[in-house]
């Protein structure tokens, strides 16, 4: 076991099962935020496990996750608006810690990779992952309520 | 000629989709593993198609 799978198995253990808790307990909007933030929390796991073993097609995984995890929060967001209505399910400090530690992971594997398109690959998910994640948690915290159609 | 046919429109549309396909075709080369002809010619082809969606797309959710 390297550095690599360590800082993957701490951050799957760690939050992972914060994510899985907060998915199975608790209100509605607690578990929709906690929904959102599962992709935030296993996307850069996948990350540190394909630097750590060496896999690069483990990289797809998460541009896939990064990709889809937000357009699944908006998915929900819409569904559960009737559930929501009044309320503005958000946690700000756990959402900017998420995304700064995807920053981190990000930068990290991209310094290990070094210049490349490999590396343009890592910062455009990057980019999806910390954007897409961010854009989810403001659509669910209800700031494109007035939007046409929204 | 209407509107939709003047030169300054169809130059307009033209470098949308060029801008389009050329992000996307940039994109794909971004995103494979190893880069040869055929994932050149694939890449290319599937970018028009994207270009010709993304436009529509664009266009869909303007509000103009």
């Amino acid at each position: 076991m390297n550095g690599w799978v360590l800082a993957a198995t701490v951050e799957l253990a760690g939050g992972g099962a914060a994510a899985l808790w907060g998915v199975t307990t608790g209100p509605t909007a607690r578990r929709v935020v906690a929904q959102n933030l599962t992709t935030a929390a296993l996307c850069p796991a996948l990350l540190l496990l394909a630097q750590g073993y060496g896999r690069p097609s483990y990289v797809d995984l998460a541009l896939l996750l990064a990709l889809l995890g937000p357009v699944g929060t908006l998915v929900f967001a819409r569904l559960l608006h009737e559930d929501l209505e009044g309320q503005r399910p958000s946690a700000w400090g756990l959402t900017y810690a998420v995304a700064a530690m995807g920053a981190v992971v990000v930068a990290a594997v991209c310094a290990a990779t070094g210049p490349g398109r490999a590396m343009v690959k890592l910062l455009v998910i990057g980019a999806l992952l910390v954007g897409g994640n961010l854009i989810a948690s403001r659509a669910l915290s209800g700031a494109f309520r007035g939007v046409r159609g929204g | 000629m209407d509107r939709r046919t003047t030169p300054r429109t169809v130059l307009l549309v033209v470098g949308e989709l060029l801008a389009w396909w050329a992000a996307l075709t940039l994109l794909w080369l971004v995103l494979i593993s190893s880069v040869y002809p055929l994932e050149w010619i694939v890449g290319a082809s599937v970018a028009a198609a994207g270009a010709l969606l993304a436009r529509a797309g664009r266009r869909a959710v303007s509000w103009r």
